[in-house]
């Protein structure tokens, strides 16, 4: 709970901190929300509070029959138009950032392939090199050891093409507070460009069925250098399995 | 039998004096059925509301309870209460019960019951397609959840059953053909409700009762039957494209054979939008109701209300694919912009609100205290809403708990708390009893309770990333507190619901009695006996405001504009 | 009757605006469908109002008459309500057996046509009940109908001044 209330009040403002270049924007409109949402929902709990205080009926005044008044123009337009024009300065913010998230570049510095399907992950690399894994290697949901791994390297544009074959699923990574859905017959191309090395988690998060919940997946990601390297000593076509050894 | 309408005029003199004496129907009685025959051949709409109240009430327990089942499969981390399939069949059979058999036809209940009483109307237009489109309700009921006794198991791809998961060979078995049959049989009731209550309402109603003095809560009942009409004809023809595609081979969301799989999206969403304000509108006119009442005012900004909820009405049409940002196939300025204009007419309505009870006498019962929960809680769900109506926002947040945490505060969090303000505020109407307060308060003290701590964690789940959907979930990603919590809260909300549950049996039989007009209503429901006479009205007082009854009842205190 | 088809004109003319907005923009063909059903759909009904109300020259029923009495409207016909009947339920006990034979097979059919048809005749003979008009109801009824336009005004207008 003390985590909650610190997600809450702390300069967060709702999110946890992403990773990506993205972050920014997401942000900036969690705070704009934040800066036009709190005072207005405090200003409305306020009043009915008020309200409910001030009017109730004292004992022996149950009879008590108040004004009967009912319309009030320009206080309706104020609350007509004021809200309009909150509503259009939050749009005009993310109209802006909406386009940089899913924005995609014409020369990446690297183009994957993500394959979901029933119920595992297929990452493919321009040299035809596959990472993959399925739930049945992932023998605890408890551990993340045997899931497939996405590798990818820092402060790059990483443009990665996401198809299904079966059916739907979905591409998420909470850390990057982000994610697209992969739809059989929808040709998806994202751009990823993540600011900080580390290992994440990743879901499917579009229910795909009875393993659904195993979906997972881990991302890599690495300097650009050390990416480099790894990516070398792959062989082409050459196929690594999650959880099985070679 | 043919009713001719035979209705005395007001009494010289008492433009806003007593009501009229004299009978205000005549009809030829027809048989007069009790019990069991009454239940199945009745035409009454009061009868006929009563069924649909009751049948989406026992929904509602129904789908109440594999959301417990569900709450216990996730008290912890890795927990096998049920497998994953089970899981997902709760999943999928707890959400269509909860949005197609209780939310919407308790509204349709409702409709039925208040909408021909307020207008001063005998009865519905069409009785007869009336308790036809009942049955169907029922046995889309009991069709879609016989799915839980065959073979296979009932549905498992979630209510919105997205394609291709819910073809022959992912989802064999007939669960699947029982989830499709049984929402198309209440869709069909739907749409047959929705033509009788436009129909009432523009050709039954009373002398004088002209559009501008229709309470709100008709209003809001009109433009959901609107919304009604255009949504669900959408819904049960995607479904026969599905039927097809399960039985006949066509290839409608087939990607091998040539169809899309984001066309059932398309098709789903622009019904299941305006759906989500199908299941809203309805209970904006109650708390509308409540509230007007129990303030002894008149709804503030009358007029304003009916212009938010037309256009509430209008906007819901354009907005469906904001719940396809993440398909990164639509258009995403459009939907987002529309989406947010939406919050301004809701703004709206919460100004009337309160400007309702200012400077009002407000009376804080069962009824009213159900209201303001509402208000706080529809309120909070509101502003998640336009997080989420944000789409780089809802790309971090789609499909995580976050949104189980947002529908739900909007669903009950808001319209079931004003389904239990309306059990609260109309009970005398349906038995002349009135319902315990103290049972009542304390139904509400752990229904409000419960669902705050059942759902309020939830928002920090689904920005941890934890997903929906999932049947288990990893101990070491900070999840396992917050799930407990929600756990918990929810066997408080189960609890909760008992009160009112032993409430209205109790007060049935052993109620104060409650005369025909207990809370001094504005309305016409609360000019005729309680319950009412076959067709409804012995006299009605003159209409000359939206307030006809508080009229004839006030003569001194009647409506001025301003303040 | 003004303000009944003015709003779903109004709505036919929003979802038309939407829709050519959203075709210009998105050129996204299932959306645009959608909404031109819409269009249309409300379109027709407005439609017919608008005519019910052309037809009816404008003069506003007693309904949509702001001063209306009750007396006004004595004899008028109000409709047919019956009182209890048995076929509804036979309807729909034949249409939920027409979505089990589409889920189960088509051997239902034979469970759900006879349900059905009967019904279907059993519900339009008894929608032919003579109608009970006692003649001096019926007389009123003409007399009433030779209304004189010039002393209706049309008061559509706003509630309570
Ligand atoms: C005691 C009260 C309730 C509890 C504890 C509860 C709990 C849940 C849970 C655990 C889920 C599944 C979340 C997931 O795994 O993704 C869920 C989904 C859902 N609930 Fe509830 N719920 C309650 C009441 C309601 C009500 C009153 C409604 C609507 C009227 C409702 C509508 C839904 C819908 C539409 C879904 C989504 C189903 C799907 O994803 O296909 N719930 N609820
Ligand atoms: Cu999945
Ligand atoms: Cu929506």
């Amino acid at each position: 709970m003390s985590s909650l209330s610190g997600r809450l009040l702390a300069t967060n403002f709702g999110s946890p901190p992403g990773v990506t270049v993205g972050d920014k924007y997401v942000r900036s409109l969690w705070h704009i929300t934040y800066y036009i949402g709190t005072p207005l929902a405090a200003l409305v709990v306020g009043l009915i509070i008020w309200c409910l205080v001030r009017y109730r009926v004292k004992p022996g005044e149950e009879h008590r029959v108040p004004a009967q008044f009912q319309y009030h123009i320009p206080l309706e337009v104020a609350y007509t138009i004021i809200p309009l024009i909150l509503v259009a300065v939050i749009f005009g913010f993310l109209y802006g950032g909406e386009d940089k998230i899913t924005n995609v570049s014409k020369n990446p510095a690297i183009k994957i392939t993500a394959e979901g399907f029933q119920w595992g992950w297929r990452f493919t690399y321009p040299n035809g090199h596959q990472e993959q894994g399925t739930y049945q290697a992932e023998t605890n949901i408890n551990s993340v050891a045997n899931l497939p791994v996405l590798y990818m390297p820092a402060n790059e544009t990483v443009q990665i093409r996401l198809i299904s074959d079966d059916v739907d699923h979905g591409f998420y990574i909470p850390a990057f507070l982000f994610q697209r859905d992969m739809i059989p017959g929808v040709n998806n191309v994202v751009d990823l460009n993540v600011t900080k090395t580390g290992t994440y988690l990743g879901e499917c998060d579009q229910l795909c069925g009875v393993y659904h919940s195993y979906m997972r997946f881990k991302v890599d990601v690495m300097p650009p250098s050390t990416f480099n390297s790894w990516m070398s000593s792959q062989a082409p076509h050459s196929i690594t399995n999650a959880g099985v050894h070679q | 039998m043919t009713i001719i309408q035979d209705r005395p005029g007001p009494q010289p003199g008492a433009p806003h004096g007593t009501l009229v004496e004299e009978p205000l129907t005549e009809f030829v009685p027809g048989p007069r059925p009790r019990g069991w025959v009454k239940f199945i051949t009745s035409t009454d709409h009061k009868q006929i509301g009563l069924n649909y109240m009751v049948t989406a009430f026992i929904g509602f327990l129904t789908a109440g309870l594999m959301a417990e089942g569900m709450r216990t499969q996730l008290i912890a981390p890795n927990n096998h209460f049920v497998t994953p399939d089970i899981y997902d069949q709760l999943l999928t059979m707890h959400g269509t019960i909860m949005l197609f058999v209780f939310l919407g036809p308790f509204a349709f209940g409702l409709a039925n019951y208040i909408v021909p009483l307020q207008i001063g109307a005998p009865d519905m237009a069409f009785p007869r397609f009336n308790n036809l489109s009942y049955w169907l309700y029922l046995g889309g009921f009991i069709v879609m959840t016989g799915g839980f006794l065959t073979n296979n198991g009932a549905a498992n791809f979630g209510w919105f059953g997205y394609a291709p998961l819910t073809n022959a060979i992912h989802a064999p078995g007939p669960g699947a053909d029982m989830w499709l049959i049984g929402i198309a049989l209440t869709g069909f009731s739907g749409i047959f409700t929705a033509v009788n209550t436009i129909t009432t309402v523009f050709c039954l109603r009373a002398p004088g009762m002209v559009m501008f003095r229709m309470p709100i809560f008709v209003w809001n009942q009109l433009v959901t039957m609107f919304l009604v009409l255009l949504a669900f004809p959408v819904l049960t023809s995607a479904l026969g494209l599905l039927w097809a595609d399960r039985h006949l081979n066509t290839h409608f969301y087939e990607p091998g054979g040539g169809g899309q799989p984001i066309l059932w999206q398309h098709l789903f969403w622009f019904f299941g939008h305006p759906e989500v304000y199908i299941l809203a509108l309805p209970y904006f006119g109650v708390v509308t109701e409540v509230i007007a009442t129990m303030s002894k005012k008149p709804v503030f900004g009358y007029k304003g209300m009916i212009g938010a909820t037309l256009s509430i009405g209008g906007l819901s049409m354009g907005v469906w694919a904001h719940h396809m940002y993440t398909t990164g196939a639509v258009l995403l300025p459009f939907f987002a912009a529309l989406s947010l204009l939406i919050a301004v007419p809701t703004g709206i309505k919460f100004f009337n609100w309160i400007g309702t009870m200012w400077r009002g006498t407000i009376t804080l019962n069962t009824a009213m205290l159900f209201t303001v929960g509402f208000l706080a809680m529809f309120l909070f769900g509101g502003i998640t809403g336009v997080v989420l109506a944000q789409p780089p926002l809802d790309f971090q947040l789609h499909n995580t708990y976050f949104v189980v945490a947002h529908f739900h505060y909007v669903m009950f969090g808001g319209s079931v708390f004003a389904v239990f303000a309306s059990i609260y505020y109309w009970f005398p109407k349906y038995t002349g009893r009135m319902l315990d307060e103290r049972l009542g308060k304390l139904s509400f003290a752990l229904l409000f309770i419960g669902f705050n701590l059942t759902f309020f964690p939830q928002h920090d789940l689904g920005l941890r990333g934890m997903s929906r959907r999932i049947a288990v979930y990893d101990s070491n990603l900070g999840y396992n507190f917050l799930n407990a919590l929600s756990t918990t809260g929810a066997y408080i909300t189960g609890i909760g619901v008992i009160p009112t549950l032993i409430n209205i049996f109790k007060s049935m039989r052993t109620g104060a009695i409650a005369g025909d007009n207990p809370w001094d209503g504005q309305t016409l429901e609360w000019a005729t006996s309680s319950p009412p006479p076959d067709h409804n009205f012995e006299s009605l007082p003159p209409i000359r405001s939206e307030r006809p009854l508080w009229d004839a009842n006030h003569p001194d205190e009647l409506t001025r504009v301003g303040h | 009757m003004k303000i009944e088809w003015r709003t779903i004109l109004g709505a036919s003319l929003f979802l038309g605006i939407i829709c050519a907005i959203y075709w210009f923009w998105s050129t996204e063909d299932t959306g645009t469908a959608l909404l031109l059903f819409g269009f249309a759909a409300y379109l027709m009904l407005g439609g017919y109002l608008l005519l019910q109300w052309k037809r009816r020259h404008g003069i506003p029923r007693s309904e949509d008459k702001e001063d209306a009495t009750y007396a006004e409207t004595a004899g008028e016909h109000l409709g047919f309500f019956p009182a209890a009947s048995i076929w509804p339920a036979g309807m729909g006990l034949g249409g939920i057996f027409v979505g089990v034979a589409m889920i189960f097979g088509n051997w239902y059919w034979v469970i759900a046509l006879p349900l059905i048809l009967g019904s279907v005749i059993g519900w339009s003979v008894e929608s032919e009940a003579p109608e009970d008009v006692p003649d001096e109801v019926e007389a009123a009824r003409r007399q009433d109908t030779n209304i004189d336009p010039a002393d209706i005004a049309d008061t559509d207008a706003p509630a309570h001044p």
